[in-house]
């Protein structure tokens, strides 16, 4: 059979676009840093306007819609913006006037948010084996790369879209959000997320908002760190094309300076400050203090800091350990395509356990020692000898280290227990099981008793999704994740009698509040209960905590649209003093 | 109480539609008079108002001061608050306000002209260089005050651009209406700033919580507390108060400055957007496939804009002068439209006396027109007077509003609010006032 390029060979199944791989104040020998990234192919109509993405480029503070995009290879097959390359795979010479075009030209402003929100997207989906949607209807989100005059950038559910802002830079040009890897990263991450966890938004306890938060800048750094010629610039700032590298430079130290700091600094250059301190001061916490019972640490971003620098220390510690392994080609160097490829080989595990463990996660009122426990259970269900690079002992101590410990509900070794129960699985089918939210619900409901589920809430299952896995063994590995909720809405006054929940002393009787409880139930490729991960709505202590953070947060008091959170709390970062 | 303290105290509430105009008569023995006037300003008058309504609100107050008017307070620098101050060639309302020469005007430390800095001037660090004037007010005002009149100013011109923006973007009538209410009236009414700096006979009191009103001497027999604003040290030592960085103004009013070229979207050239050589449409009529989200961008926009208005409206309010008049036993509280991070200052745990002051308040003006956040639970839960009895110890509260014309996150004034200060207290709001009825009288007996 012919496929439309009138080819019998199947079509390619990737193609490489040019980003700027951090944000045009990132160069080397004065040049803007770029990277060839490879996104999903698809044959893209002009926008771009792609199957998962669509950018159209609407400025609504000059009522300005710019041209369409067109990402199609010129007669030398050269996608645009594509630097020429010598037999060798090196590029010897950028056109003249390339960096400026890059600011100036919005067809590559077009072209490096689609490209980052395609790769990033194709990261979850690799993580988790299955297609991902966006926490937004419809299947194509909407990308404005220049929305707006404001130094902000967020994803709302509201409006399908990620909207990027412009504004003008200290040096009185203007700066481009969408130009940044990083925020554009981060920005489709909080849409993905959000079509994984969609409850995730909804005012739960301090750990919850930060997560958002958190794991959208986790994200953004490992996916960073996976663009070699970056990481080889931090390294030792040497753009000489030097291959060795000092062992100088490979201290945790050392790495600790360079790689995370220095990347804090390259940030905050034009944009704002509130990026760039995030990243730095994640880096520069302390280990060892009582951080998740700490005031200053009960506000979403603050809080987002501590899973940020567990994770990138727990980065650092395996890559170091790794760096180890490696020998020396003279006294005291290293090779440093070699220390670069055992940077990116850390990143990408750590980014694919990161994802993977987000459907290990109970789907409301989620904790950060909820996080590390999936973490935890995901890599040992992949790779269950850990001794080889210490991934989850790494991760172990470097949460401890920012006060994160696993699950009380977990095992010794902090992961999930297996599920024991015995269960009726003869009322249902296997195969409708795998995609069916009735079969999924009757199951459930059969077995209510054994999941322990209250039988006063609605209860909805909310996902189905079979996702397949690469095990050790190399075979693939079938599961299916099945989610489901529980809410109840009762007044303030029914909620000790009803659910010995202790209201807080303040709270109006009267008031509406509604509750949430659920799990995640993880089948095996034979259909049985893997795990099971829930949140009890009846559990009175974490409800009663729930309750005394959101009164007292102001949240039960505000009628904040869920859909629009992200502006109003980039804007809170971007405001937050120093 | 002192022979020469005042007798009775008659509190006059204009009808300035939302704004606040209260004219405070104290009545002492053989008939002496003497009259502070507590902010003149309108945002908004009630529909049918008649033409020229504030010009015969200042007549009537030159009826009623003659020439006793002590002081003039205002309380923060928002048009709903001063609009009334401004000239208009000898014949404007503050004209008329101007001509009464009061002793002295008293507004929040933030409005001491030589805390301004000069875009041109020495930055200081700590009180740095400049004239002798400059240097007495940042050490009177302390760490932090320069950068928070800095910010104030970026907010002035934030406010300017938003409003702008309101103008020519595309939103709907409603919501430009929203963003032109908040931004106008954070804009920065040069006019009636002006007229306040040098109308009184005094040099200008700018006052911050502790400070002296410099009203005690003027009016004899009452002392009068200001209990805020707090400067930015004294802010600053309150934990929980929302840390808002004055740094971020600054950074915003130039984020938002991207213009000529990029940003005048009104003028037509080409060459006013950013990419010119790229532009595709300008509209009105855009690619069918381009609409939904182009009215969802809009949208999205218009909140956006919104919520930095909110949120520098805020912050101007908490500059509002909080000032407690205690004559004899009965306390008066004016605390122009401060909202909780003004107030949590005052009802700090370490504030002994301003808790024990506010216990024993008589007579309250509601904070904010009845704004869901200017009257914190934490101080309406102080007054001991509240009650739902009936009186003459109750409680008593006067509230200028209009309502329908202002949303913050929530209607003003708030229904919650109202339904619990008509149950506990002898309310009074100027949405009683019958129709050309510019006025109504609130004697306190002391």
């Amino acid at each position: 059979m012919r496929n439309m390029r009138g080819s019998q060979h199947s079509l390619a199944n990737t193609q490489k676009l040019t980003i700027i791989a951090q944000d045009p104040s990132v160069k080397i020998g004065g040049k803007i840093l770029v990277a060839e990234v490879e996104v999903p192919a698809e044959e893209l109509l002009p926008g771009p306007r792609g199957y998962r993405v669509n950018v159209i480029d609407f400025d609504t503070a000059t009522s300005t819609l710019y041209q369409p995009a067109v990402l199609k290879p010129d007669a030398n097959g050269l996608y645009p913006f594509e630097l020429k390359k010598d037999v060798h795979g090196v590029v010897r010479k950028r056109p003249q006037n390339y960096d400026k075009r890059l600011l100036s030209d919005p067809t590559f402003h077009a072209q490096n948010v689609y490209a980052i929100a395609m790769r990033t997207l194709s990261h979850f989906e690799f993580a988790l084996g299955r297609r991902v949607p966006w926490g937004s209807d419809g299947h194509q989100i909407h990308i404005a790369p220049h929305a707006f005059v404001d130094a902000n950038a967020f994803y709302s559910r509201d409006d399908r879209a990620i909207f990027f802002g412009y504004f003008m830079g200290p040096s009185n040009k203007p700066i481009y959000t969408c130009l940044s890897h990083d925020i554009v990263a981060h920005e489709t991450t909080h849409a993905i997320l959000d079509g994984i966890r969609s409850r995730y938004l909804e005012p739960s306890s301090p750990d919850q908002a930060a997560f958002h938060e958190g794991f959208a800048d986790v994200v953004a750094l490992l996916s960073m760190f996976s663009l070699p010629d970056l990481v080889s610039q931090l390294l030792d700032l040497d753009s000489s094309g030097n291959h060795l590298i000092s062992n100088a430079h490979l201290t945790r130290e050392a790495l600790r300076k360079s790689i995370l700091l220095g990347l804090a600094e390259e940030m905050g250059l034009g944009l704002s400050k509130g990026r760039e301190s995030a990243l730095r001061r994640s880096v520069e916490l302390k280990p060892g203090k009582p951080y998740m019972s700490m005031p200053e640490f009960s506000e979403a971003h603050d809080r987002g800091e501590l899973l940020v620098a567990a994770v990138m220390n727990a980065f650092l510690d395996i890559w170091i350990a790794r760096l180890d392994k490696i020998g020396f080609i003279s006294r005291g160097k290293k090779n440093r395509s070699l220390v670069v490829e055992e940077g990116a080989r850390v990143a990408s595990h750590l980014l694919t356990m990161a994802i993977r463990a987000i459907d290990y996660c109970p789907p409301t009122d989620m904790t950060f020692g909820d996080y590390l426990s999936a973490l935890l259970t995901i890599d040992r269900e992949v790779v269950p000898d850990d001794t080889k690079y210490g991934y989850r002992g790494a991760l172990l101590k470097n949460f401890k280290n920012f006060d994160i410990v696993p699950d009380a509900d977990a095992g010794i070794d902090g992961t999930w227990k297996r599920f024991d129960k015995k269960l009726v699985y003869s009322r249902t089918h296997f195969d409708s099981m795998l995609r069916d939210k009735e079969e999924v619900f009757r199951f459930i409901w059969e077995n209510r008793e054994a999941f322990e589920i209250d039988e006063r809430g609605y209860i909805e299952v909310q996902s189905v999704w079979p996702s397949i896995r690469i095990g050790p063994d190399g075979f693939t590995l079938r599961e299916t994740v099945a989610e489901y909720v529980q809410i109840m809405t009762l007044q303030a006054r029914e909620l000790k009698a009803l659910l010995k929940i202790e209201p807080p002393r303040d709270l109006p009787a009267t008031m509406r509040i509604r509750i949430y409880g659920g799990g995640v139930l993880i089948f095996d490729e034979y259909g049985q209960i893997k795990y099971k991960i829930a949140n009890r709505i009846e559990d009175r202590k974490r409800q009663t905590a729930r309750l005394k953070y959101l009164w007292e947060s102001g949240a039960l008091d505000s009628e904040q649209k869920a859909g629009m959170r992200f502006a109003q709390l980039h804007r809170a970062r971007m405001s937050r003093s120093e | 109480m002192p022979k020469s303290a005042p007798k009775s105290v008659n509190i006059r509430t204009y009808q300035v539609g939302f704004g606040d105009c209260f004219l405070l008569s104290f009545n002492y023995a053989g008939g002496k008079k003497k009259h502070v006037l507590i902010d003149f300003g309108t945002k908004a008058l009630p529909k049918g108002s008649p033409k020229g309504l504030m010009l015969r609100i200042a007549n009537d107050i030159k009826a009623v001061v003659g020439n006793d008017l002590v002081a003039v307070v205002a309380t923060h620098r928002h048009q709903d608050h001063i609009s009334g101050f401004k000239r208009r060639k000898g014949k404007g309302p503050g004209d008329i306000i101007r001509s009464l020469k009061p002793k002295v005007v008293i507004q929040p430390w933030t409005e001491q002209p030589d805390l301004a800095r000069k875009a041109t001037g020495p930055t200081s660090k700590r009180f740095g260089k400049g004239t002798k004037k400059r240097i007495a007010a940042l050490k009177r005002f302390g760490k932090g005050a320069e950068q928070r009149v800095a910010a104030l100013s970026d907010i002035h011109a934030i406010a300017a651009q938003v409003v702008e923006a309101a103008q020519r973007g595309r939103f709907p009538k409603s919501m430009r209406e929203r963003l032109s209410f908040i931004g106008e009236d954070n804009v920065k009414n040069l006019d009636a700033v002006k007229n306040l700096m040098d109308m009184g006979q005094k040099a200008p009191v700018y006052v911050f919580s502790g400070s002296s009103s410099g009203l005690n001497r003027l009016l004899p027999g009452v002392k009068v507390h200001v209990l805020g604003p707090p400067t930015v040290e004294q802010s600053d030592k309150i934990k929980s108060y929302a840390k808002k960085s004055d740094q971020y103004w600054g950074f915003q009013a130039r984020a938002m400055r991207v213009v000529g070229p990029v940003g005048r979207a009104h003028a037509k050239a080409k060459g006013d957007v950013l990419f010119p050589r790229h532009v595709a449409s300008r509209g009105p009529n855009f690619p069918v496939e381009t609409r939904w989200f182009i009215y969802h961008s809009r949208a999205a926009q218009a909140e956006q804009l919104l919520s930095i208005v909110t949120m520098l409206d805020k912050v101007m309010n908490n500059t509002s002068v909080i000032l407690v008049f205690e004559i004899g036993k009965k306390k008066l509280l004016f605390p122009g439209d401060a909202q909780l991070e003004n107030w949590l200052f005052a009802l700090d745990g370490t504030n002994v006396k301003y808790k024990k002051l506010l216990k024993s308040i008589d007579l309250y003006k509601v904070g904010h027109h009845g704004s869901w956040n200017a009257t914190p639970k934490k101080l309406w839960n102080l007054f001991t007077k509240k009650s739902t009895g009936s009186g003459p110890a109750r409680l008593k509260t006067l509230m200028s509003t209009l309502e329908g014309v202002f949303h913050e996150e929530h209607e003003v004034p708030r229904g919650k609010l109202v339904t619990e200060l008509k149950s506990q207290s002898d309310l009074f709001s100027t949405q009683q006032l019958p129709k050309g009825k510019i006025s109504e009288d609130t004697p306190v007996q002391v």
